[in-house]
């Protein structure tokens, strides 16, 4: 059967088999086409002034907490009445009852202010007041390694979960460099499947008003703000503002290289690390759910794995190569065989 | 080893267990991936702690996809180029498998056969399906987990549910798989992945035409000597 195969054929039916199976795997390759159909939108970011935000000192809840809550209401969940825990489990995440919690972030509140007193170098007293909510990540571990593919990144740049499919595994929250989704059990999927050994619930967070930028509006809590500190935009201008500002105050910017970019700029006159330590003593960072620390740097779990994933990628190329050297090689021998 | 017959040559072999072994891997770090272990207690069990770490079970799935992809697409080019193909599915063999199986159980005559059986080639193209399904989709999440590429939730809803359709079907596969050797008829061929041999009298007996190609094919070689030597496990 060897002998049948000739050497002259050997190599273009190698080079064929080889073809005929990478465009086989190229055909289901994402098409990025997708980005051209949006030429015409822009991808927008956030800049948060630190200096000019007093967490709306003259109000109960800050501006920008209670125009996200008003404008998503419809959107917070509706658990059923007895909520299974998580078998095997004795437990389960329900913040029906604390819907009005505005010091952290939980399925019913989107965002919220951290009201830190912070020292810097010369010794200067600093109380700032930081609007924490979904960061927009370039590069988002949250929506990429949802197991169902319902958390995605929007055109215009917004992070969302899709929650009428998420199946509440939470996996976003543990992947999120800050925990940012929150979940809430009782609602969703998974209750039509198998509620008691599979699924948690749904899981929420800010989604950039997307909704709003889709049709050229801003966001809910830019337009609430009365000082002006959150300004949205086009995403490179609001860096470049967020560098100028940092600049002009010679302060600090977070956002630019946490967790690989994201669409966020904090500018502040006091470093992050500080911050984040200040955070930490004033247990305001908590370690419980929904408050986010401010660590500088932090990684993005994609970027540390990312050699591993390119390997996968290169696999097919190994493969082709192996098989046509090997396969030559028992040809070769099936020939000698035959001569003898 | 005259009682002997070579049916799988060692790059065979290591195809099939660089395949079996990345296999057993990305399930169970798929499942890792899911998430299940943190909820299900395993990661609480000592040594295991590293199963609810999504960044640990992320590296072992991409190391073990490596291993599949590679081992798939050898396999694929490496056969296609020597002109391979005595397990693919022929018309007839779901018919023709039926009466293998019933056969086994004591019902009517097995038909005779080539190198394989009817039921083992169509569960070849089960498990090749398979196994094509999760690397294509596979490879599209791992495509999207570089910074570089944004795919639409319309497209990933898909791509995730195929990927977690081919894991069960490749589980079910498996089980296939290892319930056809609680059959004895099929215990002979245990050894050939691992020996790469197999008795010669139950391939006479067994895979009656697949013999006649090898004493033919071996007549034309060492003309007219009529032993069969390993040359032939090519068909």
């Amino acid at each position: 059967m060897l002998s049948r195969i000739s050497r002259r054929n050997f190599l273009s039916r190698s080079t064929k088999a080889a073809a005929i199976i990478g465009a086989a795997t190229v055909v289901g390759l994402p098409k990025k086409s997708k980005a051209k159909e949006n030429d015409n939108l822009k991808v927008y970011g956030t800049m948060i002034d630190l200096t000019l935000c007093d967490g709306c000192a003259h109000l109960d809840t800050p501006a920008c907490v209670s125009s996200c809550k008003d404008k998503n209401q419809h959107k917070y969940p509706q658990p059923i009445e007895e909520i299974q825990d998580y078998w095997p489990r004795t437990t389960h995440e329900d913040w029906s009852d604390r819907k009005h919690i505005t010091d952290r972030l939980t399925p019913y509140n989107w965002t919220y202010v951290q009201k830190v007193k912070v020292v810097d170098d010369k010794g200067l007293e600093h109380n700032l007041s930081i609007q924490r909510r979904c960061m927009h990540c370039d590069n988002p571990p949250c929506g990429n390694l949802c197991p169902f593919g319902v958390h995605n990144k929007t055109p215009e740049g917004a992070v969302v979960i899709d929650t009428d499919y998420c199946m509440g595994g939470a996996k976003c929250r543990d992947t999120c460099a800050w925990g940012i989704p929150q979940r809430q059990a009782g609602v969703g999927l998974y209750l039509k499947v198998l509620p008691k050994f599979a699924g948690g619930g749904v899981m929420y967070k800010c989604d950039f008003c997307h909704d709003l930028l889709k049709i050229g509006q801003m966001p809910a809590c830019q337009s609430a703000c009365p000082k002006s500190a959150i300004v949205v935009g086009e995403k490179s201008e609001m860096l470049s503002l967020a560098k100028a500002r940092a600049k002009e105050i010679n302060g600090y910017i977070y956002g630019e290289e946490e967790n690989g970019g994201t669409s966020t700029f904090y500018v502040s006159p006091v470093s992050f690390d500080k911050i984040n330590q200040a955070l930490k003593d004033q247990n305001i960072v908590d370690g419980k759910p929904g408050a986010p620390h401010m660590k500088p740097n932090v990684d993005n779990i994609l970027d540390s794995t990312k050699g591993y994933a390119a390997s996968v990628l290169i696999a097919p190329v190994a493969g082709a190569f192996a098989a046509g050297v090997l396969a030559h090689k028992t040809l070769k021998r099936g020939d000698e065989d035959n001569e003898q | 080893m005259n009682n002997k017959l070579l049916r799988h040559r060692p790059v065979v072999r290591a195809v099939h267990w660089m395949t079996a072994i990345s296999t057993f891997i990305l399930i169970f770090s798929g499942i890792g991936q899911m998430p299940m272990y943190k909820r299900y207690m395993l990661s609480e069990l000592p040594g295991l702690a590293w199963t609810a770490d999504f960044q640990a079970t992320l590296v072992l799935h991409y190391i073990a996809a490596t291993i599949l992809v590679l081992a798939a697409i050898f396999h694929a080019v490496y056969h296609i180029s020597l002109k391979e193909f005595t397990i693919i599915p022929r018309r007839g063999d779901v018919k023709e498998s039926f009466l293998i199986i019933k056969a086994m159980f004591g019902f009517g005559e097995e038909p005779p056969s080539g190198k394989y059986l009817a039921e083992q080639r169509l569960a070849y193209a089960y498990i090749a399906f398979s196994l094509f399904l999760i690397i294509v989709t596979g490879i599209i999440k791992v495509i999207k987990n570089f910074a570089t590429f944004s795919i639409s939730e319309a497209t990933m809803i898909w791509v995730t549910l195929l990927h977690n359709i081919g894991m069960i079907m490749i589980m079910i596969g498996i089980i296939m798989h290892l319930v056809a050797f609680i059959f004895k008829e099929n215990r002979a061929l245990v050894p050939s992945m691992f020996t790469g041999y197999i008795s010669k009298e139950y391939v006479k007996h067994r895979h009656s035409i697949w013999y006649e190609e090898l004493e033919q094919s071996n007549k034309e070689i060492k003309q007219g000597n009529g032993e069969i030597t390993n040359n032939n496990a090519a068909l």
